[in-house]
């Protein structure tokens, strides 16, 4: 296990022996070394957080995987989008399995981020230092919503349909630029081929990337801000 | 002023003066901003499509001759009830609920206390009268109504801008 190729990979000296290499391990590692070599014992318990978070970014790689996998089958445009959706149900394999993973997966955020939002306001934990984290986190939640949103009208069914419109006729209530906000989302004045092709991209491009650096910034702040609460 | 023009380059000297340094930053910072606007600009118009694919606001919803008296016509495709009523009369009213937009629907039985016929919206339970006032629900104000033209024989509907109750009936 100690051959060349194997240190060439991962650099931590295998026997592990001392409280050194442990710590090590941990700091050597991409994925672990989200925390820090030594972290508080009650930042670890599972109820100190319920690892609401981290259940949060998992349900959030698990979209990713599946919607990458979905877009395989799916084409924005009318009539097109509806018969992707029914072909995923019933002709490709697996594909409602993978559907409703995406679908699940999608909810299951959207209560996890809360519920971590909520223990981290009764936890007190968005006090100085952390304000800022409590601002991206807003930021967070907002995205979730909005990728629920965009996503819902890619099925273009009934329900996706008159869901977005009663979405975009509230964000036409923001005073003096409503209007021109629903406009620019819906690429004109009435949910059309425009509408899907914007969604799609939004759902599929940008808010995701947006999320994927969000999230790399609120997990580098834990740190810098000192750990968990 | 003396003494430092003797020593050669000038580095510090009081508030008033523009370094060379300074021009040169600001200038640049200015062109930076004015580049930036100018993209955040042309992005904008390049986001509001200029063609459309939609319907013409302005269109010939049937024949004189087709309407009966005591009719009402739904238009699906320009989300338009048309009514004509018993006296001959025509008016239209917009199928969009004022609440959230869903598309509403004529409900020839009527409710108790309205039997000439409501129209009622699906999807948190607005219910108009005929002619387009609220009866009840989360609807904050009567749907839109248009005005009508009768020309050779075709009745024709301007949903370019919506008109009063009054105004919105077409005498035959
Ligand atoms: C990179 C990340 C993602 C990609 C590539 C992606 C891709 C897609 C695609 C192609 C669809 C259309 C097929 C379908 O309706 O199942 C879809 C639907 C959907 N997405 Fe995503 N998605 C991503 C992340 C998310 C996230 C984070 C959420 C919400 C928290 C979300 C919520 C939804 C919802 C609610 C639907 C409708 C699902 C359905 O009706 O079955 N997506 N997504
Ligand atoms: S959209 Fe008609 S009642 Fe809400």
């Amino acid at each position: 296990m100690d051959s060349q190729f194997w240190r060439s990979i991962f650099r931590t000296r295998l026997p592990i022996k001392t409280n050194l290499d442990r710590s090590l391990i941990i700091f050597n590692s991409l994925a672990m070394h989200i925390h820090p070599v030594k972290v508080r014992e009650r930042a670890i318990r599972f109820s100190y957080t319920f690892y609401l978070g981290m259940i949060s970014f998992f349900l959030f790689v698990a979209l990713v995987v599946t919607g990458v996998l979905l877009m395989l089958y799916y084409q924005p445009a009318i009539p097109n989008a509806y018969n992707n959706m029914k072909d995923l149900q019933y002709v490709v394999s697996n594909g409602i399995f993978l559907r409703n993973m995406h679908r699940w997966a999608a909810h299951l955020m959207v209560i996890t981020v809360f519920l971590h939002m909520l223990r981290v306001f009764y936890k007190g934990a968005y006090q100085r230092p952390r304000e800022f984290n409590w601002v991206i986190g807003v930021f967070l939640f907002l995205l979730t919503l909005l990728l629920s949103y965009t996503g819902y009208l890619l099925p273009y069914d009934q329900l996706s349909y008159w869901a977005v419109t009663v979405g975009a006729n509230i964000v036409k209530y923001v005073p003096v630029v409503g209007k021109s906000i629903r406009f620019l989302l819906l690429g004109g004045n009435e949910i059309g081929e425009y509408t899907l092709v914007r969604f799609y991209v939004l759902h599929c491009v940008i808010l995701p990337l947006m999320m994927t650096s969000l999230i790399g910034l609120h997990f580098w702040r834990i740190r810098k801000d000192g750990g968990l609460y | 002023m003396e003494k430092n023009k003797k020593k050669g380059p000038q580095k510090d000297s009081g508030k008033e003066s523009l370094s060379r340094r300074k021009f040169f930053v600001s200038a640049g910072n200015a062109a930076i901003g004015i580049a930036a606007l100018g993209s955040l600009g042309v992005t904008l118009d390049f986001l509001s499509p200029k063609v459309l694919l939609e319907l013409p606001r302005r269109f010939v919803v049937g024949m004189l001759a087709n309407m009966q008296p005591n009719s009402v016509t739904f238009d699906a495709e320009h989300r338009l009830i048309v009514f004509r009523d018993k006296q001959g009369y025509f008016y239209a009213l917009s199928a969009v609920c004022t609440h959230l937009g869903c598309i509403v629907e004529w409900k020839e039985t009527g409710i108790p206390g309205h039997p000439e016929g409501v129209i009622a919206c699906p999807c948190h339970g607005s219910i108009f009268n005929k002619t387009g006032d609220v009866i009840r629900g989360p609807a904050p104000h009567s749907l839109d109504r248009f005005k009508m033209y009768l020309e050779d024989e075709k009745i024709i509907v301007d949903m370019t801008e919506t008109v009063s109750e009054e105004e919105m009936i077409l005498k035959v």
